[in-house]
């Protein structure tokens, strides 16, 4: 970690059932995450943890608070503007893979960069790069459906890259992959944190993979219950 | 291709059934509008023929007010004005005529005609009576007064050939005038109207009968080309300017606005067909809206805009309406071009109501040219106004329910 503040969030709430019977999905939460981070959100089902990681995301609104990203408090901006912040400034991963299936691995991961109007030829560059970090240069022409789960997740990490965000949010990137497959995905995602001093903010239930995070944030009924100190990983 | 554009290809062919179910709707839907403007054209073409080739010709000339009272006193010069039209660049055929109203008579009842006075000859070349006869021969000399009636009037007046009518009309002098006259032929045009109220005698008979002597009261003009018409009626107009010089167009303005309205009419059958098809591709479209829900809901997330949404979802309805567009041209213009050549028997809908409005039962259809550029509009629109709602309903899916779908 280098001290660069990405994300700092304060006081934020989101309420369900505001006029009938209020439920605090996200209770007056406070989150701080500096450059290079691998946090680890944690805490059971209905906690809170998707919907914290969608306020950060700028995927819904927040009821109260401010989230600032690289000091843009992201609640004040427009939808549009919304829309282009995430393109620029964020990666997604989802629990289900999300690509698009009649596109190839390869224009999945592009996809991002035409829509920030890349170049071709940094374009070609990126993908290259990213498809080896991710090991699968031998897969860009397939489609989704001819790559196994964990493949499909590490095209997600790639394609979350593509943009060169400020941090990737992943919601239990794990969830639907083997044992092995999860493994595989986790070195990547390390390497690249070390490496590219690349930001991970994550939800996950798989032990393994709390195991591996540097910092665990547990949240219960909306709350953060306890934040653990960043600790120092010395092997992937 | 653009990145989307590659997409929206794709996507369309996720579901290739009912893709192509759609499309071929769309081709036999677009195919059937052209049919009727094929048909249409076809139909209005040979009407506008048959009042320019075989009824009043290209031009005709009268005396200023002979129209508007058909008197048989206005009368203009015939040997004059006929030899100066004739040599005229531009003029195929030029004929005279003595035209009157009267009362033809039989024993079996009247009926109000309008009687021609021709020359057998010169009228050849303008209305092509000769090739209209049915029955007889046309202005057999061995006859000393003959007319030539329609088949129509002869139906209704139950009239053979030799069957002897009498004329009643007034001549110059408004006095009354009575003539016997036996049929010699009976012709049969496809205006059923014209073939009941139009009756042709020998001009020298009518004349002499009206006492005009060798002036005339119309001069039909038949041109090389129809492009000709317009500066050919304004050289009329400034050679004879003591007469009133018509073009077809004014003297069947009901054939005019046949001509003008038809298109309008076609193009109306054509939107509403077009408009029960775009209920189609909505309904197409909103089915892959609703199964992509969370596909879209990861686009947005990702951050595509608004803007690069709607022209996904359009270009996806744009794809799929325009692709059973070339299939439906194709497979129209080879339908329209087999019976442009062997002609479509309408008679079967009813030959006499066809006749009745002065159409051919044979209708040779022609390929709308002129209206593809129209056409393409129509198809483009439905297009277009067929993705609003689909877009519409994608871009107002939030991300986060769209993800959890």
């Amino acid at each position: 970690m280098n001290g660069k503040t990405v994300i700092d969030a304060h006081n934020i709430s989101k309420v369900y059932n505001r006029e009938t019977i209020p439920v605090y999905a996200v209770n007056n939460v406070h989150v701080h995450l500096e450059r290079g981070e691998f946090t680890a959100l944690v805490g059971p089902s209905g906690s809170g943890k998707t919907t914290l990681l969608n306020l950060i995301g700028g995927l819904d609104r927040a009821d109260s608070g401010e989230i600032l990203v690289n000091g843009i408090d992201i609640t004040k901006l427009s939808g549009s503007k919304l829309i282009d912040f995430r393109l620029h400034n964020i990666g997604f991963v989802f629990q289900s893979f999300n690509l698009i299936p009649v596109l190839t691995a390869r224009e999945n991961v592009e996809l991002i960069m035409h829509l920030q109007r890349m170049p071709r030829a940094a374009r070609d560059q990126r993908v290259k790069q990213l498809f080896d970090e991710i090991q699968l240069s031998d897969k860009l022409n397939s489609r989704p459906a001819e790559l196994s789960g964990g493949q499909q997740q590490r095209v997600a990490v790639a394609r979350a890259l593509a943009s060169k965000p400020q941090f990737v949010l992943a919601d239990e990137p794990t969830a639907n992959l083997d044992s092995k497959s999860a493994a595989n995905l986790l070195d990547i995602m390390l390497r690249l944190n070390q490496e590219e001093q690349i930001t991970f903010l994550f939800s996950t239930h798989d032990q393994r993979v709390i195991e591996r995070a540097r910092r665990v944030i547990t949240l219960v009924d909306g709350k953060i219950t306890s934040d653990t100190a960043p600790v120092k990983v010395t092997s992937t | 291709m653009t990145m989307l554009m590659r997409m929206a290809w794709r996507n369309i062919w996720r579901n290739k059934g009912r893709s192509l179910v759609i499309m071929a709707s769309i081709a036999l839907g677009l195919m059937a509008g052209i049919s009727i403007l094929a048909l249409y054209k076809g139909m209005i073409h040979a009407k506008v023929r048959t009042v320019i080739d075989r009824e009043s010709g290209h031009i005709q000339l009268h005396h200023p007010h002979f129209r508007d009272d058909q008197h048989p006193a206005y009368t203009i010069a015939d040997t004059l004005a006929l030899n100066q039209i004739r040599q005229q660049p531009g003029v195929q055929a030029a004929a005279a005529r003595v035209v009157t109203a009267g009362m033809l008579t039989t024993t079996s009842g009247s009926a109000g005609v309008n009687i021609y006075g021709i020359d057998p000859a010169d009228e050849q070349a303008i209305s092509k009576l000769d090739k209209k006869i049915r029955e007889g021969s046309y202005f057999d000399t061995q006859t000393r007064h003959p007319i030539v009636i329609g088949k129509k009037l002869a139906d209704k007046m139950k009239l053979k050939l030799k069957s002897k009518v009498v004329l009643t009309f007034v001549d110059t002098a408004n006095t009354m005038v009575a003539a016997a006259f036996r049929v010699v032929a009976i012709y049969e045009s496809d205006n059923a109207p014209f073939d009941e109220r139009t009756v042709y005698l020998l001009r020298a008979q009518l004349s002499g009968l009206l006492s005009t002597g060798r002036q005339i009261h119309e001069l039909a003009v038949i041109l090389h080309r129809d492009e000709e018409l317009d500066a050919t009626a304004s050289a009329f107009s400034a050679m004879f300017p003591d007469l009133r010089v018509e073009t077809w167009k004014e003297i069947s303005p009901e054939t005019d606005l046949m001509v003008s309205t038809t298109d309008q009419y076609s193009y109306i059958i054509l939107v509403i067909i077009m408009l029960a098809l775009a209920f189609g591709i909505v309904n197409t479209m909103l089915m892959a809206i609703l199964e992509r829900t969370r596909e879209i809901g990861m686009l947005v997330a990702l951050g595509m805009n608004k803007l690069r949404l709607f022209l996904l979802i359009l270009y996806e309805t744009i794809f799929l309406t325009l692709l059973g567009s070339p299939v439906a041209l194709i497979c129209s213009f080879l339908l329209i071009r087999y019976f442009n050549r062997h002609g479509l028997d309408l008679s079967g809908f009813g030959q006499e109501m066809m006749k009745q409005f002065g159409f051919q039962n044979l209708v040779y259809p022609e390929f709308p040219w002129d209206k593809l550029a129209g056409l393409v509009m129509i198809v483009a629109a439905t297009a277009i106004l067929s993705g609003l709602l689909p877009a519409l309903r994608a871009l107002n899916l939030k991300p986060t329910e769209a993800l959890r779908k």
